[in-house]
């Protein structure tokens, strides 16, 4: 027996099935270097997903094309200034700027972190750990959920990766994730290459982690590179993405099924050709997990 | 059980300044703790730093590595980040360079980073549209004197004391730069076109006269001729007038006209 939507391996883009995550095949992070040759080439990319904050300006060339790269693809907006775990005031000014990009925008929806960037109004720009406390849980739920009221519209809330934990832990990552998308309603955006990093600094087991979430919250997927120093692990998203990324991608979607999947690559940008390659290869890897998936279930 | 005020405010200190942070406070994983609060530092750092040079890669190369670094550790240490975007995180630096030494002993230097910033914020000022000459053709000249004039809001003058704007130009084509010295030019005018390209070209003493008068002033028509009478004969000032501010429409930053 095959199972309805799995039957087609991979559903069309844009495709939701009643009570289940929605579907937007594969994307990439759309970058500077790559604008000309998106408008030039227009790759089979299903979406693309646009960093919020570099679009936050008044006009000029980044606001000539992204509003040239919306007419041709759907966007999702990605953001990093957020700060949803940070005991400063969430930033009004911030949220109002978001809300407005989403309006010009229409994203197929809004993601950013599960960390604090700042404190005492300094910004380090970084994605920093939160303690895996109720503390912690109560303050970053609450100010999803006022996040969400403000813009309208449910957020998608990232894993980051992680190179420090606290001692006064209460709980894994995982659980602290899957209870915070709970209380808040958020759903989760899946970095894979963020979870395995995690994993290796920390002596956690990567599949376990991804096992315990609530796979119907898992909207998207991150996949990237990363930097491999032997006693620790770097998401330095400066390379193409390693095979045990990918292997633990293959499992993960082995067992959830269709997650809508990007490929962020934040630094030594390689032509959009190389993205496009390993994008496929993305495809291909999603193919063959849920053409497993299927006769597993047959 | 740690505030999480007090975490963060250990934390961010600990990033900032090497400041200690409690050991006690961090589980020991696979990495141990010292490593991944330095990797977070070095981060920290290092971030800042790329902004920097991606926001000002000729006056890094002025510079050179040593005075670079010193500049970037100096400008880090005493502005840490209180912006949503690093795009916004070097605003202070041609003030900083001008009041520190040794770059507030070349004048040029500091000039520089304000040329760069300058282009940065030409690069993605709001968008407008252009106006062209035939727009004037629509005006009886009795209506002329009371005309103002809406600037496209790309456009910027920047006063060059110094032969900033030469250097970055040798820099940019990776020639050797001059050294420090007078401009060539009292100002320079920048500005976006219509292909959405950065443009800047020299300003002489009448046309930084005349941007004053209706780009900062936003003086009519009457008084742009007024200002020019104090150096021209009052003969040569409407055919001056009329010259800088065709100019203005071919280059493409009057955006509007204005009438009483």
């Amino acid at each position: 027996m095959v199972m309805g939507a799995e039957a087609k391996r991979r559903p069309a883009p844009g495709a939701v099935a009643p009570g289940a995550r929605p579907w937007h095949g594969y994307g990439l992070g759309l970058r500077t270097e790559h604008f000309e040759a998106v408008l030039e080439q227009r790759p089979a990319v299903d979406w693309f997903e646009i960093i919020s904050e570099n679009f936050m300006v008044a006009g000029g060339k980044p606001r000539h094309y992204l509003e040239s790269i919306r007419n041709l693809y759907p966007l999702a907006m990605h953001g990093v200034s957020l700060s949803i775990g940070s005991t400063d005031p969430l930033d009004r000014d911030y949220l109002r700027s978001l809300r407005q990009l989403a309006s010009e925008v229409d994203p197929i929806w809004i993601s950013d972190h599960l960390c604090w960037t700042g404190f005492g109004g300094i910004n380090s720009h970084d994605l920093l750990p939160l303690p895996y406390t109720g503390q912690a849980i109560s303050h970053v739920a609450s100010r999803i959920g006022e996040v969400q009221e403000f813009l309208g519209r449910e957020i998608l809330i990232e894993n980051v990766s992680s190179y420090v934990n606290f001692a006064d832990a209460e709980m894994d990552e995982a659980t602290f994730l899957a209870e915070i998308a709970r209380r808040s309603g958020c759903r989760i955006l899946l970095d894979v290459n963020n979870v395995y990093v995690s994993s290796r600094n920390h002596g956690f087991d990567a599949d376990a982690y991804i096992a315990s979430l609530d796979a119907e919250k898992i909207w998207q997927i991150h996949l990237a590179g990363h930097s491999d120093y032997g006693d620790y692990v770097i998401d330095t998203h400066d390379h193409p993405i390693r095979d045990e990324v990918w292997d633990l991608y293959a499992r993960m979607l082995q067992r959830l099924g269709a997650v809508t999947t990007m490929i962020e690559r934040d630094d030594n940008i390689p032509p959009l050709q190389e993205l496009l390659a390993e994008l496929e290869h993305a495809r291909q890897v999603g193919d063959d997990a849920l053409a497993r998936r299927c006769t597993a279930v047959a | 059980m740690i505030r999480l005020e007090s975490l963060q405010g250990r934390f961010i200190d600990h990033l900032r300044r090497k400041a200690d942070f409690p050991s006690a406070w961090c589980a020991q994983g696979t990495v141990d703790s010292e490593t991944g609060l330095a990797i977070y530092a070095n981060a920290y750092t290092a971030r800042l730093r790329e902004a920097l040079e991606a926001d000002h890669p000729c006056l890094a190369r002025y510079l050179g590595d040593e005075l670079w670094s010193r500049f970037c550790a100096g400008y880090i240490e005493q502005h840490p980040s209180r912006v949503r975007s690093l795009r916004g995180f070097g605003a202070q630096v041609p003030h900083w360079l001008a009041r520190n030494p040794p770059f507030s002993q070349h004048l040029e230097v500091a000039a520089l980073a304000a040329f760069e910033r300058e282009l940065m914020d030409v690069f993605d000022a709001a968008d407008a549209p252009r106006m062209d000459w035939s727009a004037m053709q629509e005006f009886e000249h009795p209506d002329w004197p009371h005309l103002r004039f809406g600037f496209h809001p790309s456009t910027r003058l920047l006063t060059t004391e110094t032969n900033a704007v030469e250097i970055w130009r040798a820099l940019k084509d990776e020639s050797d730069p001059p050294p420090g010295g007078a401009s060539a030019a009292p100002a320079r005018l920048l500005w976006r076109d219509a292909e959405r390209i950065s443009r800047f070209r020299p300003v002489q003493a009448e046309e930084l006269l005349a941007l004053r008068a209706c780009l900062l002033e936003r003086a009519d028509f009457a008084t742009l001729c007024e200002r020019l009478a104090a150096l021209r004969a009052p003969d040569q000032v409407p055919a001056l007038a009329v010259e800088l501010l065709r100019q203005w429409f071919d280059d493409g930053i009057i955006q509007a006209i204005r009438t009483p």
